[in-house]
């Protein structure tokens, strides 16, 4: 086992610096025991560190949470490409992942990272009387996927959502994305998942499968530009293509460094 | 902001003798001092509890310390992972560090791997109704103590290890966070520390801590210098000695990682 391993940290979907969702990358030479990238992700304290591993001309990706191994994380797929082009292979603009959710693909157009998803179906709710209370605001659309997804007359009412977390916790399915029309982009959205322990997220690849679909059909074109109005803030381009969707954004390198394991790690290893 | 500067970034676990263990810090020498916006941005893409920011001036270095959220005033595990860096990459060998902060001074000297940080003692008084902390522990402690932080004093290490306090109740009590403690098996004294008070269920390691339990242990045991742990799940390793009304708080410094941030 090495000593030292490289390790860089980029802001994924983010136009400027400190903006995106932050994600830790370990490109590494052979696995390391997960209990040392469990570690390493826990040191990072970031919502996911990604390590990669190349087999044949792709790459085994894996995240880790700061307490857990998980099966699917958009943004830190876009970061670990951004890696993968920019410092290991330079030349390359076509990338494959093998991860626990199976094959993802990430093409790189210039400084534009485009990952391939499924749509997610929407069917209309009636009932908006629970979410209208988590949000305390009444939607004027409620639609239901993987996530809830209310939809609202304009951005200045998705800025101002407080939402009661408690209750947004206490809804059914994964979390609760807001949406509606932009200022100078062609939707925004925010998305709160309290019952997965992130209160709100600041960009969410995965969200933007049930909004694709929902505002081409709305806005009656194939092309989209979003943003995500988190504190941070994230900015997102997407493109509904039959039944899949297009999710691209930039990645804004933050860090690149060595970290060094400790003996302990390197003698149990031995 | 427009164009981009590479700054400097370490990343170090103190009161930790190995990597993965202790309070993690991240620290970022500046040649002079960033907008303060930018380096609350940095802290907050850090996401460590702390962020030190120093800046080299005659002799000492000013420091300041950033949560994610806002600046704070004080922070000794950032200060000892400052004084690491200083004598590990920007002058090697230095065994003496003065601080400028918005604590005032701040001195740490190194001796070997270990530094040590000097603090005021505070005493603790005994509180004669334990009811409220039997509440929090769900049972009764040995002691209860108080001084600024309260202070459950316990049997035995296990019985700090096993201690599941119900964090609604230690918000009720005085003060701003309740210490475990109890005799240390292969240390003089162990303890935990829960502040839910400041968005904190538990402190991994917490050098303030040690300035109440420091001055206890030091009249329980009749000695001045005494080996300290934290038994945090990342768990913390201290030395401590009382002398009159301050306390030698020490710890070593494990590296982490070394790196430029670009701004």
């Amino acid at each position: 086992m090495p000593s030292e391993l490289q390790i860089y940290q980029a802001d994924a979907f983010a136009a400027r610096p400190f903006s995106g969702n932050p994600a830790a990358v370990c490109p590494l030479e052979a696995w390391l025991p997960d209990a040392v990238m469990q570690a390493i992700a826990a040191e990072n304290n970031l919502s996911e560190t990604a390590f990669l591993v190349k087999a044949g001309t792709d790459y085994d990706l894996r995240w880790f949470t700061p307490v857990c191994e998980v099966d699917l994380c958009g943004h830190a797929t876009l970061a670990s490409a951004y890696v993968v082009t920019s410092y290991l292979e330079p030349l390359r603009r076509q990338v494959r992942f093998h991860s626990r959710s199976g094959p993802l693909e990430v093409t790189r157009d210039g400084e534009l990272f485009i990952m391939d998803f499924p749509t997610q179906a929407n069917e209309r709710v009636k009932d908006t009387a629970a979410v209208a209370g988590a949000l305390g605001a009444t939607p004027r659309e409620l639609w239901s996927g993987m996530d809830l997804m209310a939809v609202f007359a304009s951005q200045a009412e998705i800025e101002a959502l407080k939402p009661d977390m408690t209750a947004v916790a206490a809804l059914p399915l994964r979390g609760l994305i807001v949406t509606a029309p932009g200022e100078g982009c062609d939707f925004v959205s925010r998305f709160f998942a309290p019952a997965v322990g992130v209160p709100e997220d600041p960009v969410t690849g995965s969200a933007h499968c049930a909004l694709t679909p929902y505002w081409a059909e709305r806005l009656g074109k194939a092309r989209l530009q979003a943003r995500q109005l988190s504190r941070r803030g994230g900015a997102l381009q997407l493109e509904r293509r039959g039944g899949r969707v297009l999710i691209a954004g930039q990645v804004s390198l933050y860090m690149e460094g060595l970290i060094r394991l400790p003996t302990r790690v390197l003698e149990a290893a031995a | 902001m427009s164009a981009t500067r590479e700054i400097p970034l370490y990343q170090v676990d103190a009161f930790a003798s190995e990597t993965f263990a202790g309070n993690p810090a991240a620290v970022c020498p500046l040649d002079r001092w960033l907008p303060d916006a930018v380096m609350q941005a940095i802290a907050q893409e850090n996401n460590l509890s702390e962020t030190a920011f120093l800046v080299k001036t005659g002799e000492g270095y000013d420091l300041r310390w950033f949560t994610p959220l806002c600046e704070v005033d004080l922070c000794g595990h950032a200060t000892l992972g400052s004084a690491h860096v200083i004598a590990t990459h920007l002058e090697p060998g230095r065994e003496s560090i003065v601080f400028m902060t918005r604590s005032g001074r701040l001195e740490v000297t190194r001796a070997g791997e270990l530094y040590t940080m000097d603090f005021p003692a505070r005493r603790p008084t005994r509180v004669a109704d334990a009811g409220p902390f039997a509440a929090a522990l769900g049972g009764p402690p040995l002691e209860a103590w108080a001084a600024g932080k309260t202070m459950a004093v316990l049997a035995s290490q296990a019985d700090v290890l096993a201690a599941a306090p119900d964090l609604d109740k230690v918000l009720a009590l005085p003060g701003d966070g309740l210490i475990v403690t109890a005799p240390g098996e292969g240390c003089d004294f162990v303890s935990r520390y829960f502040a839910p008070h400041g968005g904190i269920p538990e402190d991994p390691v917490t050098g303030s801590a040690h300035c109440v339990l420091a001055p206890y242990w030091a009249e329980r045991l009749g000695k001045s210098r005494m080996t300290a742990r934290q038994v945090s799940r990342r768990g913390g390793e201290l030395t401590v000695e009382l002398r009159g009304e301050r306390v030698l708080i020490g710890g070593r410094v494990a590296p982490y990682l070394e790196g430029r941030i670009f701004v």
